[in-house]
């Protein structure tokens, strides 16, 4: 009985709480099938007037979305793959190894996170003007190979792991390598599971970065294209919001299938306690 | 374990950190090398990069600008409002979705929504849910006889309500984070503890808070640091400007208004300067703290 | 996990020992400024007229139009690249205004500008300063190249002269736009109102409008920061370009600052505030008459035709003398070209704005004409009869001004703004709030 009460209370707590999250979502559906008069509306109106499907269609002809959608593809999966690998190194280095330096160079890199990235923008440019790489995919993907936040969590991941693991295996003779890449790696499938997705939409969202490295729209992202329809004097609020819904829709199904190795991690891996 | 690393240890250790060190270096470490260094340049060509002097002008300039500390003491109500709120409501959802629920995948997507839902969309329905005449939160609030609060317009409340559409933003995020930590505990530890007699109360307390201790401490670290640099927040909600009479006005804020457009790239490097200071203390706190109370 | 905070700290130091010795580095700087140095005389001018363009020449064109807009200026870009042999205009959309901006720093500081690029007076200010930009007067002056004198004459004199930095001409003027006031037809109407054409006139007005639904005046956000469209209208100045003094600390000033102040506290006007842009409050009937930008025209349309809100626009009411505020962008060339690039450029600069394709641009964009003869064409005149919404902004051109260009301005004008708007919230008097915005000046300016 005490049972049933405290779960429906979880499931009341839970529905208000999806109302709060969803809100802002459901708004942005509900206004890119609007008419201008109407997004202007206060309160807002949930269910538009008449359902102007042809935004979308519109939206989708102001700006060259599938030559971006295809360099955004392009971006992030590699930078996303390149990033898993990295992270997967170093973490393992930061928190299984032993070597001079170790702790003090991960202090170092913990100390870039405390400097905004509005200061970082301009000294990249010039560097990758340098390396001439300004409107190359080399300007979209590499600066972005490496993240100290995914380091960071997966050390920390693997700070979780038990010790005697890696003892054993040390003593069956197995090689740093093979032991991350056959034991650790398999445990951390949430964790990486989790930088990997992070990272995917963090990268599929980035929008003053590749604008300011790129010259031309053939080199353009999907998030650039949204500038579009937005002017000094106002904003296209029915077309800004389909296209947004339009390019948000593949993360969400991203999520979808992600989501079950996010939660059901340990105990597929059957780690024996 | 803890013996002396060997030479052949360190250069193990630096092969494997390699790919990632080399990237960091380049795009993080040395822009913000060369960043700190410019704080400390008193007259100069940005553009040139020529240094006619150096000096603590920068550094004078913003501790004597009353406008620098007003943004100092906004980023601090910001991280006081936002941190410990945002880690303890995160943490309990996701405990929540993690336990054995219907629906458990619908609820786990929709709370992961905010975090793909577009920004200008998120800023103007919290505009509207603060709206004084038109909006839900008064509306709720007139229920308890509260009168209407103008959240947007009045400078004493712009602050809250940035803060309280923060602490929702960045829900999705550390639920996330804090989903995946929870899946390292051991599911029998659980068993074995309910064998046991262990209450609910007893499980959680004596389990999932020290087995999730390295994802709260880097929870709690990411958030920190976060919340100090915020800034795109700022802008979406009050309309690209720092909140009624610049009462919202942070330090990032500060920072770039001086950088892109003051053109006062030292002022800048200065501020930024000072902030990482400030962060860097409380890290250090945070890691102290840490130390003693994370289990690994 | 073990000392990682001693380590911190360690780490910290490795920073600063590695930040002191990049020092050596910075040094080298000063021994290449003087090569950068002799690159920006060689492109001095030498006889334009004597200039030909032999060989293909590209340049780009960096701009924040997006939508409609864009395609307006690919058409004029098109038919450039079309009649002009050997010289191609590459158009690049750098985002909004702010991305824009950021990316010209950007440039600049990796030496990779292009040849043309939009900017605001105040972000011209700062090219000047650093010397990024062409002086124009040769190319306006040349016999071959350049334009007669009826023809630069044409160009509407405060344009001009927003581009002219003592007496250096270093841009022409591209979008332009300026304030006007924007009313509610039916509101007036039932009032019996006349639109008011001064400032007692407004506030009488002002006052009838206003009832339980409705407050009459409607001010955008940025009414503190374009407060000097105010004290130019009472008679004072907000600004003196020449001697550098903010002024607005003067009896005009304190008029214009109280009037607008009891629109305020007095409950017949309001700011935007909450709801970001005025035009959205204007046409849900909220408002009846509000200030703004005549760039915003499409934007107050569509929704106002669809709430069913009868609207129009007149010149903004005055009091000692009619002012309106002119703004927007213009085209500026960069300094580190080549003879020929900086022709090509110049042609392209000349073409953008002459007669029929400023008509074209103002039509597609809403924009003002930037020639006198283009508001006297007779394909002018039948459009603006046709959208007389369109024709009210021209109006305002012989009595129009520009905000201060002065090294600092975005700094002087927001703090400025930053004091007038504690006087609309209360916080100030109109005395207190002029003697804190002469403060705020007096230290942005001198510094």
């Amino acid at each position: 009985m005490r049972q049933a009460f405290s779960k429906g209370f979880i499931y009341i707590l839970l529905t208000i709480g999806s109302l709060l999250m969803l809100l802002p979502f459901i708004w942005m559906i509900s206004t890119s099938l609007k008419t201008p008069g109407e997004v202007m509306s206060m309160p807002p109106t949930w269910i538009p007037e008449s359902w102007k499907w042809d935004n979308y269609l519109k939206a989708w002809e102001m700006a060259p979305f599938l030559r971006y959608t295809l360099n955004s593809i392009i971006v992030v999966i590699v930078s996303t793959i390149g990033e898993i690998i990295t992270t997967i190194l170093a973490a393992y280095a930061f928190s299984r190894l032993q070597f001079w330096g170790r702790d003090i160079v991960f202090a170092i890199l913990l100390g870039t996170m405390m400097v905004p990235g509005e200061m970082l923008l301009i000294p990249n440019f010039v560097t990758l003007s340098n390396l001439g790489w300004i409107n190359q995919y080399e300007a979209l993907i590499i600066p972005w190979l490496a993240s100290i936040f995914s380091i960071f969590l997966l050390r920390q991941y693997f700070l979780g792991v038990p010790k005697e693991l890696h003892y054993a295996a040390k003593i069956d003779g197995c090689s740093n390598f093979r032991f991350l890449w056959s034991v650790m790696v398999p445990l951390a499938k949430p964790a990486i599971v989790t930088i990997a997705l992070l990272k995917a939409i963090g990268s599929w969202n980035a929008f003053l970065w590749p604008l300011i490295v790129t010259q031309s729209e053939e080199m353009r992202t999907l998030p650039v294209g949204l500038t579009a329809f937005t002017t000094e004097a106002g904003t296209n609020f029915e077309l800004l919001m389909a296209a947004s819904s339009m390019i948000i829709l593949p993360m969400i199904i991203l999520y979808i299938i992600l989501q079950k190795y996010i939660i059901e991690g340990v105990s597929k891996a059957g780690l024996k306690g | 374990m803890n013996q002396k690393p060997t030479l052949k240890d360190t250069l193990i250790g630096y092969s494997y950190l390699l790919p990632a060190l080399i990237i960091l270096g380049v795009f993080s470490v040395y822009p913000i090398i060369k960043s700190f260094f410019m704080s400390f340049y008193a007259d100069y060509d940005f553009f040139k990069d020529i240094v006619h002097s150096y000096g603590f002008d920068n550094f004078i300039y913003i501790f004597q600008d009353t406008e620098f500390y007003k943004s100092l003491t906004n980023t601090f109500i910001f991280v006081i409002g936002v941190v410990p709120a945002s880690i303890s409501i995160s943490l309990v959802i996701a405990i929540l979705l993690n336990s054995k629920i219907k629906f458990g995948k619908l609820f786990r997507t929709i709370y992961f929504l905010p975090f793909v839902t577009s920004v200008v969309a998120i800023a103007i329905v919290w505009q509207w849910i603060y709206h004084s005449e038109y909006g839900i939160l008064n509306y709720f609030l007139g229920w308890f006889g509260i009168s209407p609060i103008e959240w947007l317009n009045d400078p004493k409340w712009s602050m809250p309500a940035l803060i309280i559409m923060c602490i929702w933003k960045s829900l999705g995020y550390n639920i996330i984070l804090f989903l995946a930590g929870l899946q390292n505990i051991n599911p029998q530890y659980y068993l074995a503890a309910q064998i046991d007699g262990a209450s609910k109360f007893k499980r959680f307390w004596h389990i999932t808070v020290p087995l999730l201790s390295p994802t709260t401490f880097f929870v709690s670290i990411v958030v920190l640091i976060n919340s100090f640099k915020v800034f795109d927040e700022v802008f979406a909600l009050f309309n690209g400007r720092p909140g009624p009479g610049y009462s919202a006005q942070t330090i990032v804020y500060y920072i770039f208004e001086k950088f892109y457009n003051e053109w006062e790239f030292g002022i800048a490097s200065a501020a930024a300067f000072v902030l990482f200071i400030i962060i860097f203390i409380f890290t250090l706190i945070q890691l102290y703290v840490g130390k003693r109370k994370v289990n690994y | 996990m073990r000392k990682l905070w001693l380590m911190l700290v360690c780490a910290f130091a490795v920073l600063v020992l590695a930040a002191c010795s990049s020092g050596s580095n910075e040094e080298q700087g000063t021994n290449s400024n003087g090569t950068s140095k002799q690159g920006t005389e060689k492109a001095e001018v030498t006889g334009i007229d004597g200039i030909e363009i032999t060989e293909p020449v590209e340049i780009e064109f960096w701009h924040a139009m997006s939508g409609d807009h864009e395609k307006a200026l690919q058409k004029i870009t098109d038919d450039f690249n079309n009649s002009h042999e050997n010289i191609t205009v590459k158009l690049v959309n750098q985002g909004g205004y702010g991305d824009l901006s950021t990316k010209v720093m950007a440039a600049a500081k990796a030496n990779t500008l292009p040849a043309l690029t939009q900017a605001y007076e105040d972000w011209m200010t700062e090219y000047i300063e650093n010397d990024f930009i062409t002086n124009l007067n040769p190319y306006v002056e040349s016999e071959k190249y350049g334009f007669t004198d009826d023809e630069f004459n044409d160009i509407m004199e405060v344009f001009r002269e927003m581009n002219t930095w003592d007496g250096v001409l270093y841009g022409l003027p591209f979008n332009k736009s300026t304030q006007l006031m924007f009313y509610n037809v039916t509101y007036f109407e039932e009032a019996g109102l006349e639109v008011p054409t001064t400032w007692d006139e407004m506030k009488e007005a002002a006052e009838i409008l206003t009832n339980d639904d409705v407050i009459a005046i409607g001010f955008e956000n940025g009414l503190s920061i374009g407060f000097n469209q105010w004290v130019h209208q009472a008679g004072g100045q907000f600004f003196d370009e020449a001697t550098g003094e903010f002024k607005m600390n003067s009896e005009e000033g304190k008029y214009a600052l109280t009037y607008v102040n009891d629109l305020i506290q007095s409950g017949v006007a309001r700011t935007a505030g909450e709801d970001g842009y005025m035009s959205g409050p204007f046409a849900r009937g909220d408002v009846a008459m509000y200030f703004g930008s005549s760039a915003g025209l499409p934007y107050v349309a569509a929704p106002a035709a669809e709430n069913g809100i009868e609207w129009s626009t007149a010149v903004l009411p005055s009091d000692a003398q009619s002012a309106a505020p002119f703004a927007g962008t213009n085209v500026t060339m960069f300094n580190h070209l080549s003879d020929e690039e900086k022709l090509a450029a110049w042609q392209y600069m000349k073409f953008l704005i002459n007669t029929d394709n400023t008509i074209y641009w103002a039509q597609q964009s809403g924009y003002i004409p930037v020639r006198q003869s283009a508001l006297d064409s007779d394909e002018w005149k039948s459009y603006v009869e046709e959208n007389p919404t369109y024709g009210v902004a021209q109006q305002q051109l012989e009595y129009g001004f520009y905000d201060p260009r002065v090294k600092g301005a975005y700094a002087f004008k927001n703090a400025v703004a930053k004091e007038l708007d504690k006087v609309f919230l209360g916080e100030y008097t109109v005395e207190e709030g002029l003697e804190a915005a002469d403060k705020a000046a007096a230290k942005e300016l001198g510094k």
